[in-house]
């Protein structure tokens, strides 16, 4: 027998969350689907129940998020589907959406009448000479470790990119009692970084009024850290791991490093659908259009959140309060009037922090100091293909192309982590990108043919 | 690499099996943070070169292993330790 609901939602981040108690208060049967262990997103990643850490995300610029988590646990009639990934999606004759999820003890398959993913994003994957050693993490990585871990991947940590977030990401890692040996921005500390600072990190997200980045620089020079402007990263040295990394201005010993060029939105479900992208934003990866109730162009196929364009925690819960009303207006559990007054203010409140947003992609622009790759600098880091490999078969033609000649973007990842460089040196601004296919996430080949 | 204490409760110590040798490690914490605790490098690519976790949300894939005895290939970054997992890097 397969599961059926009203309403099935890909994400248990603050997008889903906001939709799915939208949605249960509108008594629509609802289900959320994540393949963390328990809800919260990248923001609000939750340390493993057995662990007690007290004053976890406590600063009172996390409240609203901790108090959406808190309401969206206690919720039991919202079902919750822990550890488990979508690897698929599709439509049935019957008009029906079928998800297929995958844990270590298999598959199974559930339908929807409506789709909501709400699967957030990945930091940007930047390839640059040495990126693969053991001891390099994406910043992203490297703040869950701490947040839902408690584990500090090094004792001298050199965080590099452009996005201002690695100021938070490396006074988080000194307050905890780690090391950091230096932040280093590529770009210079120009009028418009220090003017955009302050807003930039409001528009990510509130910690902003308890972690401003003036308060950030102040906590790193506490400890003694170097925040150096102007120092694009170039290249990590080392054998086994990471020993150093080399800048533009010199070489700092370090254990570990944490890249930070921004962040690219999770599109392998809304593209394996054909829903209609767009090219988002500086940092490259595909937001999926919608409309003003979060529809995406494949009808009852809804999207919130970091999945319709990077904008922060915030804008997230917004959209997916929106995107909750949206569904109920459609299935008839609220009236379409009703449902636009409720959201009004979401929507005011989502407009405001996607401008902020924008503010923030300008400052955090990788695109001018992406690092300049040699021959051996592995472009995709699954099937372990050469800038030299790729570099010869560009002329001319598709990103699926120089897939099929090279394997670029065949392997586990999916191509989430090679496609916005391929799709980068290959530069056209017609090329659609990888088609994505199933599976979305890797599953053993034994189960597929069960 | 270090754990940090200060404060934090992190539950029982538990053995799992990684590689053929007996690891201690906290129940719930993930295969990746435990196997972080042995060494940054988790595998060799087909150049020879070490390698190790990237992402720590599922999306890269670095992080994969084998779980024995049924041989489920998982990302060790979200799965939670537990009492008597047999894990292999292969
Ligand atoms: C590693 C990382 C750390 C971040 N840290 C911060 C931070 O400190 N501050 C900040 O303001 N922003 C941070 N961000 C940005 C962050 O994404 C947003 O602020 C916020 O979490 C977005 O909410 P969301 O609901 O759109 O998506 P998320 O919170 O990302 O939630 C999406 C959820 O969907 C799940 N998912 C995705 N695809 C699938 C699938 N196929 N099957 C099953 N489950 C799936 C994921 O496991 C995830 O739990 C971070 C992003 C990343 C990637
Ligand atoms: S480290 Fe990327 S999937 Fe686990």
């Amino acid at each position: 027998m397969t599961d059926h609901y009203d309403v099935a939602i890909v994400g248990g981040g603050p997008a889903g969350q906001a939709a799915a108690l939208t949605l249960d208060d509108l008594k629509l049967k609802t289900v959320v689907i994540d393949e963390q262990p328990q809800a919260g997103g990248q923001i609000l990643r939750q340390p493993p129940q057995s662990f007690r850490i007290p004053g976890w995300m406590e600063d009172r610029t996390y409240a609203p998020l901790v108090e959406l988590l808190r309401r969206f646990e206690a919720r039991t009639s919202i079902h919750w589907i822990g550890s488990h990934s979508v690897i698929g999606l599709r439509r049935e004759p019957d008009g029906l959406f079928a998800l297929t999820i995958c844990s270590p003890d298999g598959l199974r398959s559930i339908t929807a009448a409506r789709v909501l993913i709400a699967a957030g994003c990945q930091d940007l994957a930047v390839p640059l000479p040495g990126w693969t050693l053991p001891g390099v993490y994406s910043a992203g990585g490297m703040q869950a470790l701490l947040k839902a871990q408690r584990i500090v991947p090094g004792e001298q940590i050199v965080l590099a990119g452009t996005h201002p977030l690695q100021l938070l990401i490396a006074a988080q890692l000194v307050e905890a009692g780690g090391g950091v040996a230096a932040v280093l921005f590529s770009q210079p500390h120009g009028t418009m970084l220090k003017a955009g600072i302050r807003n930039s990190l409001r528009a990510f997200d509130r910690l902003s009024t308890a972690f401003p980045a003036v308060r950030a620089l102040a906590t790193l020079r506490k400890h003694g850290v170097k925040v150096l402007y102007n120092a694009p990263i170039q290249a990590i040295c080392g054998t086994d791991r990471v020993a150093a990394v080399q800048h533009s201005g010199g070489e700092i010993a370090c254990d570990a490093v944490g890249l930070c060029y921004g962040f690219v939105s999770q599109s392998s479900l809304p593209r394996m659908m054909s829903a209609k992208m767009r090219r988002a934003g500086p940092a490259g990866g595909w937001a999926t259009l919608c409309d003003e109730w979060m529809q995406s162009s494949i009808q009852g196929l809804y999207v919130a959140g970091e999945t319709t364009g990077v904008a922060g925690a915030n804008a997230a819960l917004a959209s997916g309060n929106i995107a909750g009303f949206g569904i109920g207006a459609e299935l008839g559990a609220i009236s379409r009037d009703e449902a636009a007054r409720r959201v009004a203010r979401h929507r005011a409140n989502r407009r405001s922090l996607l401008r902020f947003a924008r503010l923030l992609d300008e400052i955090a622009d990788p695109r001018p100091f992406f690092p300049a790759l040699r021959d051996d600098t592995l472009v995709c880091r699954c099937e372990d293909v050469a800038f030299a490999q790729i570099g010869p078969v560009l002329d001319g033609r598709s990103a699926n192309a120089v897939k099929l000649v090279t394997r670029c973007g065949m392997g586990l990842c999916q191509g989430r982590n090679c496609e916005p460089t391929l799709l980068r040196l290959l530069d056209n601004p017609n090329d659609p990108g990888f088609t994505a296919r199933f599976p979305a996430r890797p599953v053993p080949i034994s189960d597929l043919a069960t | 690499m270090m754990r940090l204490d200060h404060g934090i409760e992190r539950g029982r110590r538990i053995q799992i099996i990684l590689d053929g040798e007996r690891v201690d490690v906290f129940e719930g914490e993930t295969l990746a943070a435990a196997m972080i605790e042995q060494s940054s490098a988790f595998r060799r690519d087909s150049n020879g070169m070490a390698r190790g976790m990237f992402c720590n949300m599922g999306t890269c894939g670095e992080c994969t292993v084998t779980l024995l005895p049924g041989g489920q290939r998982v990302r060790a970054c979200l799965v939670p330790a537990q009492v008597g997992m047999d894990v292999t890097r292969d």
